[in-house]
């Protein structure tokens, strides 16, 4: 890791703490859903920017994590055991999910978990008597650790932002481990990685698995958050803001997620002073972005500072070219 | 000293001149102008914009201008939570919106926090149901509607089986729940029970199963959009036993949307401009004169929001929420001294209201009110 990079980190984390202060409640409640979605789309990103298998069902996990919560919660379960049931339940339903991953890819792969995610909508909406149905749940309390009480929007978001920070270092340490090379090994080629030793079944599935509790993750603190859930705001149009967030932010990137998610959850509300036109204007920055560089923000950047740096050609490869 | 203490004494007197000049009372408007609210949350917008801007010209509230700020909740409850509050956090003291009772179910909760005090245009029973002492509605809950249309179903339709198509929403559930449970206890049968999704395109199986269900009259309780598609489809496959449904199925949307397959659809309805008052007319003359197009009940019950916010803090004295939420407890305006409510009114302790509604029938395009029924 070089120093740069540690001093980056090292800001990023103190603008964390320090953004929120002499702020309004509702810029501490945006920053809280930034933090959210980030913990999501880097749960999506790992799924699809490291080991390549495209889910659309991101939604569905965020909303299994947020009603196993809210239901426990509302029972007068404490949050720590309830996000610990909300993870492990959506780590156990996308190792189910997984399994399709290993006979189809691709489009076919996205239409198996879009499906996936309209049953989880259904079954929300239609199983009145455990999750209230349309009306949704309301009044889901917000968790106590003893004498800190993030019943007030800025203990909250402190909250969030030491949720966000364990996810983060977890996510980072994963990638840094055997398994976050054999992920992207998986996502390069398939083939290869098994014929190296890889068990790509093992990789598929946990790939998955991990992702979706990471949906799950998000899914637990949303439901405090808003404390309001219904299934109507876990549907596919949530599944596909995720998918944009770790697109434009730059998928297979650490921070792509986060800087996307910030993209998508922070920029209408910058472009709100624009009236009528702000959804027209977002949505033709998010085409310039992904026209003129697919591989979102982060790959933008780092050629834009690829562009800056003198290059060091060695000439025997130039040689090489010619010839 | 002496001096020292005639500056401060001037500079604070300065200070509070200052002050009154830049004084402004400031009331946030927060409604549906995006995503699939936004036919029935730009008239309610409208509804507002008329209104605040009518009070402006005379006057203001208490002599000071009215300030409101609009905001667009996508239709997303979540959007229009944070929404609240912004406003809030940006100094509103009474707030407008918003229409779709999804998202008012959820943002209520924020402007009960703060104790501010919500205009709102949502119609479902749960809203002040729950204790709220801030919410105020602008027109009554589906649940004070449903007793008058089982009545007028079973009394002077003569119906005893009936289908219900409703909108799987918090909005739809919530009449559904209620017009269910309200004719069933009068002896009617409901003979088909068809749900819809919200942004439905599609409603020929609905209709079938209605037209197969040999149900003699059909309540419809969908949003404009879809309530418009399932007047077209039932005319398409000849649906003819009576259409009934509240104040969403004889709108102006849904007409303009669905043409000649809305003649005939009844609707009970608590605001709509074809009522026989010289305000009403006055009100729907001047709204179509500045937007170019007919208002309808939401259009109506925006301008009804922003004239009690007026009247209310009038009452008062002062501009407080929570004085102005007392005092629209138990309120009744009476709409001669009180015009800006166009038709009288009043709240109960949930923020209930009650007033006079209408039978009406769209004829040739247009609304005609056939019968009016008191307050209940």
């Amino acid at each position: 890791m070089t120093a740069l990079r540690i001093l980056f980190l090292f800001a990023f984390g103190i603008a964390l703490f320090i953004a929120p202060m002499g702020q309004g409640n509702y810029i501490i409640y945006v920053l809280c859903s930034w933090l959210i979605f980030s913990i999501s789309a880097m749960g999506l990103n790992l799924t699809l920017g490291y080991a390549g298998q495209i889910s659309l069902a991101q939604a569905a996990f965020m909303g299994i994590g947020a009603y196993i919560t809210a239901l426990l919660t509302m029972a007068g379960v404490h949050w720590i055991f309830a996000v610990f049931c909300s993870i492990s339940a959506s780590f156990v339903i996308g190792l189910a999910l997984g399994y399709p991953a290993l006979r189809v890819q691709h489009h076919f792969l996205a239409f198996v978990t879009l499906a996936f995610n309209t049953l989880v909508f259904l079954v929300l909406r239609n199983e009145d008597w455990l999750t209230g149905g349309s009306l949704g749940l309301v009044g889901i309390p917000r968790p106590e650790f003893g004498p800190f009480n993030t019943m007030m929007q800025l203990p909250f978001y402190y909250f969030v932002v030491v949720c966000f920070l364990i996810t983060a270092a977890a996510m980072a340490w994963m990638l840094h481990s055997p398994w976050g090379r054999a992920f992207k090994a998986l996502r390069e080629n398939p083939i290869r990685a098994n014929s190296l030793g890889l068990n790509t079944t093992r990789m598929t599935l946990l790939a998955f698995a991990i992702g979706s509790a990471m949906g799950g993750l998000a899914g637990a603190l949303q439901a405090p958050l808003v404390q309001f859930i219904e299934p109507g705001s876990f549907t596919l149009i949530l599944s596909l803001k995720i998918l944009l967030m770790v697109i434009v932010g730059g998928s297979g990137y650490f921070f792509g997620p986060i800087l996307g998610a910030g993209l998508v959850v922070l920029l209408p509300e910058m472009l709100r002073f624009t009236d009528g036109y702000y959804l027209i204007i977002y949505a033709l920055l998010v085409l310039v972005v992904m026209i003129f560089s697919p591989q979102g923000l982060i790959g933008l950047g780092q050629k834009l500072l690829a562009s800056f740096k003198p290059q060091e050609e060695r000439g025997d490869l130039k040689q090489g070219a010619q010839l | 000293m002496k001096r020292t203490y005639l500056a401060g004494v001037s500079l604070t007197a300065l200070l509070m001149a200052g002050g009154a000049v830049a004084e402004t009372v400031k009331i946030a408007n927060i409604s549906e102008l995006s995503g699939p609210g936004a036919a029935a949350g730009t008239v309610w917008a409208h509804g507002v914009e008329l209104a605040v801007d009518e009070i402006n010209e005379h006057g203001g509230i208490l002599g000071m201008p009215v300030e409101m700020k609009e905001y667009d909740s996508q239709t997303d409850p979540q959007v229009s939570r944070a929404l609240v509050q912004k406003a809030i956090d940006e100094g509103a003291f009474a707030l407008l919106g918003t229409v779709y009772s999804s998202s008012t179910v959820v943002n209520m909760l924020v402007a009960q926090m703060n104790g501010i005090p919500q205009f709102t245009a949502s119609e479902a029973p749960s809203i002040t149901s729950k204790g709220n002492p801030y919410i105020f509605r602008t027109n009554w809950g589906a649940q004070k509607g449903m007793p008058k249309i089982g009545s007028y179903l079973k009394d002077q339709l003569g119906v005893s089986k009936v289908a219900i198509a409703w909108a799987n929403t918090e909005f739809g559930k919530g009449g559904h729940d209620s017009f269910v449970s309200i004719v069933e206890d009068m002896g009617l049968d409901v003979v088909a029970d068809i749900p819809s999704e919200q942004g439905q395109a599609d409603f020929s199986a609905d209709v079938l199963k209605i037209k197969n269900s040999d149900a003699e009259a059909v309540f419809i309780y969908l949003t404009q959009e879809e309530a418009a598609r399932f007047l077209m489809e039932a005319t398409k496959q000849g649906l003819d036993i009576p259409k009934i449904g509240d104040s969403v199925l004889t709108s102006e949307k849904v007409i303009d949307l669905a043409g000649a397959a809305a003649n005939g659809a009844k609707g009970h309805v608590a605001l709509t401009i074809a009522a026989d008052e010289p305000r009403v007319q006055e009100f729907a003359d001047k709204f179509s004169e500045r937007f170019g197009y007919s208002p309808d009940y939401n259009a109506m019950k925006g301008y009804i929001g922003a004239y009690t916010i007026k009247y209310g803090t009038e009452m008062v004295g002062e501009v407080n929420s929570q004085k102005l939420a007392d005092v629209v407890h138990g309120l009744c305006l009476d709409a001669d001294e009180y015009p800006g409510v166009l038709i009288d009114m009043c709240w109960d302790d949930t923020g209930e209201v009650s007033r006079e509604s209408y039978m009406v029938e769209v004829v040739d395009g247009r609304e005609q009110v056939s019968e009016v029924l008191p307050a209940n």
